[in-house]
């Protein structure tokens, strides 16, 4: 009974070995990854927030309403684009997000653009129509893509397909923290400063027209804030896969410790009673 | 001549960020230079020849898509693609432009026209600056 509990301890020891291996080795790749990615989110940070700041700016000193993205309409549907992972193994990357989302959209007619196969899922589970299913590697999205969906998503706004564009992705604080958010791209509307009235050299001059600008503009908008996001979210997603693959390797480290302390055991309590019947018989 | 604070910013990351005598960007509707104390002015960003001048000195880049803003603190260039006029590679440049011509040539449907449209019109920018 000892010799088998002894062998069934060592299957598992090497069992768990061979995770570890597989652990340790996503890790460095992860590692890898994330060093470029970070490079790449930092270096569209300036963009996305100056893209952001400035369109802020001229939405609050905008004063005329022609143009259909800076109109505020009823909000029958909701559109969300979910950027999330094409594999799990990254902790709470993809959980952490979906929640965001299910608490975002709770009580709201939707639709979503999935990026990433874990979104489509996502859709496919909780039944939310999809305006396309073409972007589920979210690893092959380029700038070209983006500006793809921006035109879909525009037209579609456009057009009245839904009332509200959101865009759900997860922050890139830091290596060891990743935010989800649920960020509103249209329709572009901000809080209007206190004070009310204007001096007339604060009215920003629009050329051509206000409605033409931001027609013009606004497709590049989206267009650079999924960018952004995307970058943000392969940082995010990089980083919790490495933290999740290290605490996984750590753990396999320390149930390797724990068994090979009981095959020890065992190894000891089936020498010790060899010597006992020995002794026994020597008796006798 | 006094000077402004300038930003360019495109997807690929920051391409300027200091002060600035003029800077002259082509628009959808032409070119325009905007100098020191401009009102506050938007308008969007077509494909063109851009030029930034500091101290004096002129240094031109191709620039399109995304938008120009002005505001009394800075002046900002948001711009799809922007690539100084010694970063343009000239091979690479007129081998699209070339890609496009065919394009042109065969594209199906108006959709494709366009793009490809596009396209050379952002590759005959590029040679011209980089010339």
């Amino acid at each position: 009974m000892a010799a088998s509990s002894m062998k069934d301890i060592k299957l598992r020891i090497k069992s768990v070995e061979s995770t570890m291996q597989i652990t340790k080795a996503m890790e460095l790749v992860a590692s890898s990854k994330v060093r470029k990615a970070k490079q790449h989110a930092e270096r569209t940070r300036p963009y996305f927030t100056t893209l952001y700041a400035t369109l802020s700016d001229i939405a609050e000193n905008n004063r005329e309403f022609s143009s259909v993205y800076v109109q505020d309409r009823p909000v029958h549907k909701t559109c969300y684009v979910i950027i999330a992972g094409d594999r799990g193994l990254a902790g709470g990357y993809n959980a952490n997000l979906f929640r965001a989302m299910e608490e975002h959209r709770s009580g709201r007619d939707c639709v979503a653009l999935p990026i990433g196969k874990k979104a489509v899922e996502y859709c496919l589970r909780n039944n939310i129509p999809m305006l396309t299913q073409a972007y589920s590697l979210v690893e092959k999205v380029s700038l070209g893509d983006c500006a793809a969906i921006a035109g879909l998503l525009c037209k579609a706004f456009r057009e009245g397909e839904f009332d509200e564009l959101n865009m759900a992705y997860t922050n890139f604080v830091s290596m060891l923290s990743q935010q989800p958010a649920v960020m509103k791209l249209l329709p572009l509307h901000y809080e209007q400063q206190a004070g009310g009235e204007r001096t007339p050299e604060a009215v920003t001059l629009f050329e051509p027209s206000s409605g033409e600008v931001f027609n013009a503009i606004v497709p590049g908008y989206v267009t650079g804030l999924l960018y952004g996001a995307l970058a943000e979210s392969e940082a995010s997603e990089q980083s919790a896969r490495r933290a999740a693959m290290d605490a996984a390797s750590k753990n396999a480290g320390e149930m390797i410790e724990s068994l090979s302390l009981h095959y020890n055991r065992a190894r000891q309590a089936a020498i010790t009673q060899e010597i006992t019947e020995i002794v026994a018989g020597a008796e006798n | 001549m006094s000077s402004f604070h300038l930003q360019i910013v495109t997807p690929d990351g920051e391409f300027f960020d200091g002060p600035a005598e003029r800077v002259k960007v082509r628009t959808i509707n032409g070119d325009v230079a905007i100098l020191a104390g401009h009102i506050p002015y938007v308008t969007a960003l077509g494909t063109g020849e851009a030029s930034v001048t500091v101290d004096g000195e002129v240094r031109k880049a191709a620039a399109s898509g995304g938008m120009l803003s002005v505001t009394p603190e800075v002046v900002r260039v948001v711009a799809t693609t922007f690539e100084w006029a010694e970063d343009i590679d000239l091979d690479r440049a007129k081998r699209a432009k070339e890609k496009a011509e065919e394009r042109i040539k065969k594209a199906r449907d108006a959709k494709e026209l366009e793009l490809a449209k596009v396209k050379l019109s952002r590759a005959l920018v590029r040679i011209n600056v980089g010339k």
